[in-house]
């Protein structure tokens, strides 16, 4: 009789499903730089990480073995390729909005996270250390960003007028607070340009005739690339006649930035403010 | 059109070119002015085919030549070619003395003018229009119509009997109406020379005598025309020389009286047929239905 | 005649207005009576002169010379080819300057500076391919081998563009803004380099008005007035290619100008000569393009949006009209 009750209360033990919190998803895959690094940062090694072909995302150094699926329009990954990765979850973006459907029909869970602005950017990281069981990971990381980012942005003397825009050449788009690169230069201190327009999008493309108006004191370019070109695409915007008359362009106030830390979100935000606080506003 | 009357018209236009002074053998160093149009031994290929094989071609002023014979003969490769527009392979080609493949197009323009068979008939284009596009070849490049063009103009109207239309959109007119005034484009060039491919193979009786009419009136007022024609009674009846063309050469020139006898009708046409002339009309009596002994070889 | 002189008045008011407008209104608001002063040199405050001088006053030139080249291309091709469907399109200058710009901006992008000439230089490419191959062989220069030749050349150079935009992704959305077509606001510095090749254009077009007249009564027509049929034709050719690919090369891919506009002063003056038509086209499409611009730079101020749209809206409805009324 002992024994049965034993043995029965073992069973019933054995069988107590899982607990109401659920196991984290084992293999990951991580489409975007700021999700590989967040997860490299809160210790998860992803089974694979997506680059986009010509790209030029910035990888933690801890990611240097990963798998590396090439991305490309529209689907991002090969879904074969990934297919056989057998993951169980995939963070990914809007760009690859037609791969994720594909990615869900092929029973993978895909979160989708496309951080325009640097408290979404905590936010996301705080989502990512919730999927993946880590939160008080992430709440240690978290309050190290902020602490980072706060001194980053610390002492600001100047708050030069910035136009920030996107391409180089035939009337390019600006970005407007609600993007990525516009949230950054404004913490870093500049005041955007934005000809008093708003867009869902976070970009326009702003008459020539506001930029003369609005006079900015400082340019910055966000061209799609190399890091050789700089020299002649400097020269490019700086002699272009339709901005002759801006503070920026008499100053010679205009830079090129070739790298991915305006466009996309990234993890290490705070070496990015200090970037365009030294480099471009020195402020 | 006996060939005493044909003899007298060109005796005629001789007197003509020679001036007031001149019967035939004026002043002795005179010589013949060339000929407007000497065409020998013209052979044409068309992709590696040879179409004419050996063709001769001539006209004075005021004769009327019409060219005859079967279909795919070559009559229009050969008045196609003696016109610049179809390059020949071989033989010789002087208009006015001057050689075919020397002129440059404006000069050739000056020389010689042709009348298609059919042109397009674009949108939006009056009669006056057209004409005075026909007029251009006298132009300069960008150089303004002068009132002596304008004139021209209104003058070729009147001798293609096409003025009181002259205000009438292309698109607008009949077969025959457009026909003359192809022929009005092709006297605003002002040139020597008439040369019409088959202007009455799609027009109507009335239409047909009536541009046939307008052609002999002009060769009778000194314009030389060379009249590609189907129909042979038409032909006896408004030519004073008569060209037969089959298989690529030309086989017979002269009156029609002379040429086109029912021997040659059969070894030509295949056809068991003769021609007549009674008071100035003409009839080609067939013997439709008779065929197989004739057309055996 | 009475008619024709009608329309064309018509259309030069129309120009005009279109280029006052242009001149007077953009984003930012600069009052009339300034904007007189400064086109008459007499000055104004620094911003506002910079706005009408450097960005108003080259841009409506820009306009209009970029609409009258298409109107003009369009014109003599369909007048040399016979054929109604016939823009700059036909002869593959579009596909190839598409490619050409698309090389600089998403292979080469630090060589931005060479973007117009490389349109330019792709464009002419192209059309010259498409008049080698329509031009060899039996049937030379017909219509059908050019438009023939016309597709396939425009097919390569698509293919060519589209493997580029797939093979550098990320660089895409740079290049989309010139295929939109569309002007920009950056001073003399685009016309200083394309100016000969309108000159160019516009010349041999203006030696083509009679020529093209007496194509326009068949080829035997043609030939008895002395002229040569393919010549006129290969000259066309010509002149259509250095217009679209000037016109390409500042102002990216701008479609149903070219094939619109001469049939729209067409059915309005009730003629085709082309001593009317050529002009009247190049009258129109500079309206055309000059008034779409003003609007698309104006409507939602500050921002710019693509003129294609504006150009549609604006000649669409008059195009449908007239040819209700054709007969």
């Amino acid at each position: 009789m002992r024994k049965l009750l034993g043995f029965t209360l073992l069973l019933v033990a054995l069988c107590l499903p899982a607990t109401s919190q659920a196991a984290p998803p084992k293999r990951v895959v991580a489409l975007t730089p700021f999700a590989a690094n967040t997860l490299a940062k809160l210790g998860v090694t992803p089974v694979a990480i997506g680059q986009t072909l010509g790209g030029a995302e910035r990888f933690s150094p801890k990611l240097k073995k990963a798998t590396v699926l090439p991305l490309s329009h529209p689907n991002g990954p090969n879904l074969e390729q990934l297919a056989s990765l057998d993951p169980d979850l995939v963070f990914s973006s809007q760009t690859w909005a037609k791969g994720n459907e594909a990615m869900e029909e092929l029973g993978m869970d895909v979160v989708v996270q496309d951080p325009r602005s640097i408290a979404g950017a905590y936010a996301d990281t705080f989502e990512i250390g919730t999927i993946m069981g880590r939160k008080h990971y992430a709440r240690d990381l978290l309050q190290q960003m902020r602490k980072q980012v706060e001194a980053a942005a610390e002492g600001i003397e100047k708050r030069p007028k910035v136009m920030l825009i996107l391409g180089v050449g035939r009337t390019p788009f600006t970005f407007l607070p609600n993007s990525w690169g516009g949230d950054i230069v404004t913490k870093a201190g500049g005041k955007l340009l934005t000809g008093g327009v708003s867009s869902g999008s976070g970009f326009e493309r702003i008459s020539d005739e506001v930029v003369v108006a609005e006079n900015p004191d400082i340019i910055i370019a966000v061209p799609h690339a190399n890091e050789d070109d700089i020299p002649s695409l400097t020269e490019y915007l700086r002699s272009n006649p339709a901005w002759s008359s801006t503070n920026a362009s008499k100053n010679g106030r205009v830079y090129i930035s070739v790298d991915n830390s305006l466009l996309q979100a990234g993890t290490d935000i705070a070496r990015t403010i200090r970037k365009v606080r030294g480099a471009y506003l020195k402020n | 059109m006996a060939s005493g009357e044909g003899q007298s018209r060109r005796w005629g236009s001789l007197r003509r070119t020679h001036g007031p002074m001149g019967v035939a053998g004026g002043p002795p160093e005179a010589s013949p002015p060339p000929a407007l149009l000497d065409a020998r031994d013209v052979e044409v290929e068309i992709a590696g085919v040879p179409i004419l094989r050996g063709a001769d071609l001539g006209v004075e002023a005021g004769e009327l030549v019409a060219i005859v014979g079967p279909n795919g003969a070559g009559k229009s490769t050969l008045v196609r070619a003696v016109s610049g527009m179809q390059k020949p392979s071989g033989g010789s080609v002087f208009w006015s003395g001057r050689a075919l493949g020397e002129m440059r197009g404006r000069e050739l323009a000056r020389l010689r003018a042709f009348v298609p068979q059919r042109m397009p008939v674009p949108n939006g284009v009056s009669v006056r229009e057209a004409v005075t596009i026909g007029r251009s070849s006298h132009l300069k490049p960008l150089r303004r119509l002068t009132g002596e063009d304008r004139d021209g103009v209104e003058h070729a109207m009147e001798r293609a009997r096409v003025t009181r239309f002259a205000d009438r959109d292309l698109t607008t007119l009949s077969g025959g109406e457009l026909q003359r005034v192809q022929i009005a484009i092709g006297l605003a060039q002002e040139a020597p020379v008439l040369i019409a491919d088959e202007p009455t193979s799609q027009l109507d009786l009335g239409a047909t005598i009536g541009v046939a009419g307008l052609l002999r009136d002009l060769a009778g007022s000194g314009l030389a025309v060379l009249l590609v024609v189907h129909d042979l009674a038409l032909a006896a009846a408004v030519a004073d020389t008569v060209v037969v063309v089959s298989e690529g050469r030309t086989v017979a020139t002269g009156p029609a009286a002379k040429v086109l006898t029912s021997e040659r009708l059969t070894e030509v046409w295949k056809a068991e047929a003769h021609l007549t002339e009674h008071d100035g009309r003409t009839a080609l009596h067939v013997a439709w239905l008779k065929g197989d002994d004739v057309r055996s070889p | 005649m009475a008619r024709r002189a009608l329309v064309f008045a018509a259309l030069v008011a129309a120009l005009l207005a279109a280029v006052v407008c242009s001149l007077a209104f953009g984003a930012v608001k600069v009052p009339i009576s300034e904007v007189i002063d400064i086109v008459f040199g007499k000055g104004g405050s620094a911003t506002d002169v910079q706005i009408v001088e450097t960005l108003r006053l080259p841009r409506t030139v820009e306009a209009m010379l970029v609409g009258a080249a298409l109107g003009v291309a369009g014109a003599i091709l369909q007048g040399a080819l016979g054929n109604p469907l016939a823009s700059p399109d036909v002869i593959g200058v579009t596909g190839g300057a598409g490619f050409g710009a698309i090389l600089i901006i998403i292979v080469l992008p630090g060589s931005i500076a060479l973007l117009p000439l490389t349109a330019l230089a792709f464009g002419l490419l192209a059309a010259t391919m498409v008049f080698a191959f329509a031009w060899s062989g039996r049937n030379r220069g017909s219509v059908g081998k050019v438009v023939l030749a016309g597709i396939a050349v425009l097919s390569l150079f698509t293919a060519g563009t589209t493997g580029l935009l797939a093979a550098f992704p990320e660089r895409a959305p740079s290049a989309i803004f010139f295929i939109a077509g569309g002007l920009t606001s950056s001073g003399w510095r685009d016309l200083e380099t394309v100016w000969p090749y309108f000159a160019a254009g516009f010349f041999v077009a203006l030696f083509l008005i009679r020529p093209l007249d007496r194509l326009a009564l068949g080829d035997d027509v043609a030939a008895s007035l002395g002229s040569r049929p393919q010549v006129i034709r290969l000259g066309a050719g010509i002149a259509a290619a250095l217009l679209a690919a000037a016109s390409a090369a500042i102002a990216g891919l701008l479609g149903f100008l070219g094939l619109v506009v001469p049939h729209v002063v067409r059915m309005a003056g009730g003629t085709s000569s082309h001593t009317y038509v050529v002009p009247a086209s190049a009258i129109g499409g500079a309206a055309l393009l000059a008034g779409a611009d003003t609007l698309a730079r104006t409507l939602r101020a500050p921002i710019e949006m693509p003129v294609g749209p504006f150009m549609v809206v604006l000649g669409v409805p008059l195009f449908l009209w007239l040819l209700r009324k054709a007969v």
